[in-house]
């Protein structure tokens, strides 16, 4: 019996199976994004031939094919999602054009405001209104129901978001427009602030609704037809789709709630890293996954990942939970100019994959980091993918020569300082994800994990003090290979109404309401056992960032149960900002509830203890270390576990370089991984 | 590391870069950790790295009239106190030393390096009250700066890392919110020294030579940035004028006039003409007028040019103290941040148009604030709403039509406005209404961006109180180059058995019955370029979208 991990990047679809035996084989194939689905039908066909199978008799013993997509992500990021209309409370509707007042980039007066996704003459106001406390201030009326249905039809809108004020507190005017609409326009899909996003707040509930409604039918269009293609293809177990908070759901749920699958991709990258932590023993993780457009920089700490709901994708607001992610945009294919002060600048405009680097000679003359990475004898132009795409280092040498002549500079201290600028930036990132949270980076140890991560590890954990990298073997499909330990996981929220204290009978109603409607909906798709993960956010009575503190083993039942709660959060609010408040009004805002699935894991047993023999590099190559040094190279297949060598030494596989330097030192890990300590 | 006579443009690169990257860190820093909304929410803060001749090294991007500021701020320290150690922190908030008016408090932490002290770390940031008459400094009937709050001269507020319990009593028995200016202030100290230990961290690393060649060559290159920029614009004397509505106390179309004289890459502007100063807290502190002129410069250069003292340096600024720019030492000052700091831009970015018309942009709207006191019926406890943010649109120019609801001038989209649904679950107020406002966009060959039509209904059961404070309801922001200006903000209080009262900018005191609607109109951003030219198109769209409710 197989389980299959299928995670659709950019460029590459990249797939890993494992079977009871613990065995693990990795695919990869290129991805096809005009749809997606292609790509992950060849690629289980390679699949099925590494594992020595037809892909028929591989699907036939399949028990479940875990999906991380880029559907929702593409669909926002470029544009194609549905035509949305938006029914709103009459007086309101242009909450969503509103973005509370802010606008990016301060001394920007001349760049005018983005389109919404939503345009103003499809967004409907209804006469309709609820009070703060939920009771109705005005009725539905349904005359002007009717209308606004009928001029949504005109509109030629094939989705619609539905939003009204305080409905997080009473969805009976959202319940009721839904019905009408089920019945007067049967084809359209239907998006549910109450539903999507049961939570105070307006701004976020109506973006995240209309995000939501924006991709939905395209989401749901593709997994429909992936699946069957799957069981047209002999597959009879369950497919899941990675969501963005990193548990799994099957088609329906994630088609239900499509605005939660636009971090499905990095989701798994996540989950890859998690298992790493575990099977390493290392509970803090800062997972660097760098690539050619840009780099997803996350943390494990305590052996888990945070939380956020701070989304923002594509200029949306997407208010859902999800994994906490910084994408930058900084990356192999980040293109280096020099700026009027001839400032050199590296990104944030990549040369993407088409053209891509001027050595890939596809008529980009633009020098990349990859260009300078070649220059500086890093990557080897001959061997690029296995030697399956030659580079071509005269192109590089020339794009870098540009710059060089901007500055006034060599060619190689041109490209050394692309090489430094662009590791400043990634390290500003991990800076930000770290400190920002009250983390110290030096404590972490940096995992380096996609195609381009190795050959800037080293000097981005250097810039951060971090002392240790560990690079798995697993490195360039960490995605795909994570999201077999992927839990299922179906979260709800609601948020208490209230201006007082909140009484130990609320929390509980609160909490066995949701219980009863998490543990339910997980039970339809899952037989196993149920864990229920609790937790509440809450402020201080004058601030507006509310935390989110878990409940984890609090005893419900406690007499001084609301003085426990509030105790936690006094814990959690000096532990993040270094001081609590204890005289303080603490507000109870939204309590939330996760049903958790758990995923039996695969073994995480180690391979064999320790190889005698040492280690020969296959050969040497100059490489700039401050000055050109002859460096060995290592394949990456030749280290076995047990084995050490000593910096500057470059160590390559197929799809990736890993450069150590100088006074750095490798240790091969009982699993086959590279665990570097910086000098 | 010995300093090389001169820095490689790597390195200077790479100083630039983590210099930056320090002011935005200790901004989150604020953030976070912050105890006030007027912080923690709508981030009235800003950050600056300066040297000790007060030039402006590297800023965060948040609150833009803030930029020009500092390093007055920074000379004002360096002439009180020529004696600083390591650990002092030295803290000011007075318009005639340093400040631009009360409730902005400064703190500045030295960077030293071995013996030598070097750079100032520096956090500002806007009280949600700092004492004076009236709650939250904004006092229109104020006649001089005693009745506005505490002034704070630099004072060291540390001693070689110890802290003047004394002071700190003294400054939070002034204030009304003593636990709030406490937190804030241990916000403001955290940020600045984390500031210190990453500079000094940069200092050990590169060495604090290179790093001070690194910084010389970074405002130069910055400097030369901006020449470019300038040079490229047409030679000439310019002349901008402004009028703020009134100044409160009785003065109508208080004039700000800009003769701006562009040659080659310099610039000078040139306030003299501008009115006499006022009897009210319309007028402005020097400091806060030179941010209102840098402000204005840096809306028309790049705005990817780091605004550091270098990208300053092609501007010089003529003003004569005794005018409503640069007011007499004692006057009241507190609406200056705002206006005639958008005046000031105005001026100028109205002079500048016949030079650099690509750059120009329509007027963004003016500030009007309201601030209800009153009592919640639903749990008896005295409340304070602000409006903080009168979600007025901005203005057009050459990249299209303005943003709607987007802010004032001198914040530009850095200020937040709150949820509607938080703030009728805390407070006793019903938003019936919160759209953008039909035809308040100057129109022009591109649009001004809409203001918004507010309708809010006082739930209480007790009468409240309400004060405004602000600019705008007679001249609505500027057009620009055949452009119309945008509506000016209207308010308007309906109350039954009561003829509609229109809302003065500049109030103190309005009686609130329970059941009282405002109804607020706020105004929309000035057009660019001649309506004649705005595309068919374009105006079909408007009317489509309900933007403009007829077809012109």
């Amino acid at each position: 019996m197989y389980t299959i991990g299928v995670d659709v990047g950019g460029t590459y679809t990249d797939l890993v199976a494992t079977d009871q035996t613990g065995r693990t084989v990795f695919a990869k194939s290129p991805s096809t994004p005009a749809d997606q689905s292609v790509g992950v039908m060849a690629g289980l066909e390679e699949l099925a031939r590494r594992l020595g199978v037809t892909r028929a008799a591989m699907l036939a013993a399949t028990d479940r094919l875990v999906h991380g997509t880029t559907v929702a992500t593409n669909a926002l990021l470029e544009r194609k999602g549905a035509k949305v209309a938006l029914l709103t409370t009459e007086g309101h509707r242009d909450v969503v054009e509103m973005r509370e007042g802010l606008k990016p980039d301060r001394y920007d007066l001349r760049t005018p405001p983005p389109e919404p996704l939503v345009p103003r003459e499809r967004r409907f106001g209804v006469r309709e209104r609820l009070k703060a406390d939920g009771s109705a201030a005005i009725a539905l009326d349904a005359t002007a129901l009717g209308k606004v249905i009928a001029e949504v039809k005109r509109s030629g809108a094939n989705s619609v978001a539905v939003c009204f004020l305080h409905a997080y507190l009473n969805p009976a005017h959202e319940l009721a427009a839904v019905e009408r609409l089920a019945k007067e326009l049967p084809e359209v899909s239907v998006s549910r602030s109450s539903d999507v996003l049961p939570q105070i707040k307006e701004y976020e509930r109506v973006s995240t609704t209309i995000v939501n409604a924006y991709v939905e039918p395209t989401v749901r269009h593709y997994l429909t037809n992936l699946e069957r293609s799957l069981h047209e293809a002999g597959f009879k177990g369950s497919l899941f789709v990675v969501l963005s908070h990193g548990g799994m759901a099957p088609v329906e749920e994630a088609s239900r709630l499509a605005a939660g699958t636009v971090l499905s991709g990095p989701a798994g990258g996540i989950s890859g890293s998690r298992r790493c932590a575990e099977m390493l023993g290392i509970p803090d993780l800062v997972p660097f996954d760098m690539g050619g457009t840009s780099t997803d920089i996350s943390l494990i700490a305590d052996g888990q990942a945070s939380l956020s709901a701070d989304g923002m994708l594509a200029g949306q607001r997407i208010a859902l939970r999800s994994l906490d992610i910084a994408s930058i945009a900084a990356g192999g294919g980040s293109i280096a100019s020099v700026d009027g002060s001839r400032t050199l600048r590296v990104g944030p405009e990549s040369a993407g994959s088409v053209p891509g680097p001027a050595c890939y000679g596809n008529g980009g003359t633009a020098a990349a980091v990859t260009d300078a990475n070649v220059v500086l004898g890093y990557l080897d132009a001959a061997a690029f993918m296995g030697g399956a795409r030659p580079l071509d280092r005269a192109a590089s040498e020339a794009a870098v020569d540009r710059i060089a002549k901007a500055l006034e500079l060599s060619r190689i201290e041109a490209a050394a300082g692309i090489y430094k600028m662009i590791n400043l930036k990634m390290a500003d990132g991990i800076r930000l994800m770290t400190l920002r949270r009250g983390v110290d980076p030096r404590k972490f140890a940096l995992l380096s994990f996609g195609g381009a991560a190795g050959m800037h590890a080293a000097e981005v954990a250097r810039e951060l003090e971090i002392k240790r990298i560990i690079v798995p073997t697993v490195a360039s499909v960490l995605s795909a290979w994570g999201m077999l330990t992927s839990d299922l996981r179906y979260e709800v929220s609601r948020t208490h109404y209230g201006t007082g204290r909140i009484s130990a009978d609320e929390v509980r109603a609160l909490f066995a309401a949701l219980e009863e409607q998490a543990a339910g909906r997980l039970r339809d798709w899952f037989k196993g056992d149920i864990a229920i993960e609790r937790s509440a956010e809450m402020r201080y009575g004058e601030q507006v960032f509310e935390i989110d503190v878990p409940l984890g083993d609090l005893d419900l039942n406690a007499a001084d149960l609301v003085a426990q709660i509030e105790e936690r959060f006094h814990c959690r609010h000096e532990e993040l900002y270094t001081y609590a408040s204890r005289g303080q009004e603490v507000v109870f805002v939204n309590a939330r509830v996760a049903a958790v699935g758990k995923i039996a894991r695969g073994s995480d047993d180690a391979g064999e203890a320790t190889s005698a023999a040492p280690c020969a590099p296959r050969g040497k190559r100059q490489a700039w270390l401050g000055a050109w040094r002859e460096v060995p190279v290592y394949a990456l297949d030749d280290l076995k576990p047990g084995h050490s060598l000593a910096g500057p030494a470059i160590i390559e596989a197929e799809t990736t370089t890993v450069l150590v330097d100088d006074g750095d030192r490798v240790t091969v890990n009982p699993l086959g991984w590279l665990d570097i300590t910086l000098r | 590391m010995p300093a090389p006579a001169k820095i490689d443009p790597i390195t200077r690169s790479v100083v630039q870069h983590r210099l930056s990257s320090i002011v935005k860190e200790m901004g989150e820093a604020m953030l976070r950790t912050s105890y006030s909304q007027i912080l923690n929410s709508s981030r009235d803060f800003s950050l600056a790295i300066c040297d000790i001749s007060g030039r402006l090294i590297a800023q965060a991007d948040h609150i833009p009239v803030h930029v020009g500021a500092l390093p007055w701020a920074t000379l004002a320290v360096e002439a009180r106190f020529k004696d600083v150690a390591p650990g002092d922190v030295i803290l000011l908030n007075d318009p005639y030393q340093g400040g631009s008016h009360l409730p902005d408090l400064t703190a500045f932490v030295p960077v030293f390096d071995g013996g030598k002290r070097l750079l100032w770390t520096i956090v500002r940031a806007h009280q949600s009250d700092i004492g004076g008459a009236t709650h939250g400094a904004y006092n229109p009937g104020a006649t001089e700066i005693y009745q506005e709050g505490i002034r704070i001269p630099p004072i060291k507020l540390y001693e070689a890392g110890k802290p003047r319990e004394d002071l700190l009593d003294l400054l939070a028995l002034n204030i009304r919110n003593p636990r709030e200016f406490r937190g804030d202030l241990a916000a403001m100290l955290g940020a600045a020294h984390l500031g210190e230990r990453r500079v000094a961290k940069l200092f050990s690393e590169f060495g604090a030579e290179t790093v001070e060649a690194a910084i010389e060559a970074i405002l130069d290159a910055t400097e030369q940035q901006t020449r470019a920029v300038v040079s490229s614009w047409k030679d000439g004397v310019f002349y901008g004028e402004a009028l703020l509505d009134d100044d409160g106390h009785g003065r109508t179309d208080v004039k700000i006039a800009a003769k701006v004289t562009k040659n080659g890459s310099d610039i000078e502007v040139d306030l003299t003409g501008s009115d006499p100063q006022s009897t009210s807290f319309v007028n402005s502190s020097h400091a806060n007028m030179q941010a209102a002129v840098a402000m204005a410069f840096a809306y028309l250069i790049d705005a990817d040019i780091p605004k550091n003292t270098g990208a300053l340096r092609p501007l010089k600024v003529v003003a004569r103290q005794g005018t409503i720019v640069w007011a007499d030492p004692g006057r009241p000052v507190t609406l200056c941040t705002s206006h005639p700091s958008n005046e000031i831009v105005e001026a100028i970015i109205k002079a500048m148009s016949a030079s650099c018309p690509d750059r120009v942009m329509g007027g963004w709207g003016r500030r009007f604030r309201i601030a209800i006191q009153g009592e919640d019926p639903r749990n008896g406890r005295n409340f304070i709403w602000h409006m903080f943010q009168a979600r007025p649109g901005g203005g057009a120019s050459i990249g299209g039509d303005g943003y709607c609801s987007i802010g004032e001038w001198h914040t530009v989209g850095g200020l937040k406005f709150g949820s509607i649904e938080v703030a009728e679950v805390r407070f006793p107020l019903h938003f019936r209404q919160h759209e953008f406002r039909p035809d308040s966009g100057g129109d022009g060959q591109h649009r001004g961006g809409l203001g918004v039509a507010l309708d809010m209904v006082l739930e209480t059961q007790k009468p409240a109180k309400g004060n405004t404070a602000g600019d705008g309801a007679r001249h609505g922001p500027c057009g620009m180059l055949g452009g119309r200006d945008g509506e000016p903000h209207h308010y308007r209080l309906l109350s039954e058995g009561r003829a509609p009262r229109v809302l003065k900018t500049k109030e103190v005191g309005i009686e609130l019955r329970p059941g009282d609607c405002l109804e607020i109109r706020s105004s929309g951003g000035g057009g660019w370029g001649p309506p004649e030219k705005r595309s068919a198109e374009a105006r079909a769209r408007d009317v489509a979208q309900g933007l403009v409710s007829k077809a012109v």
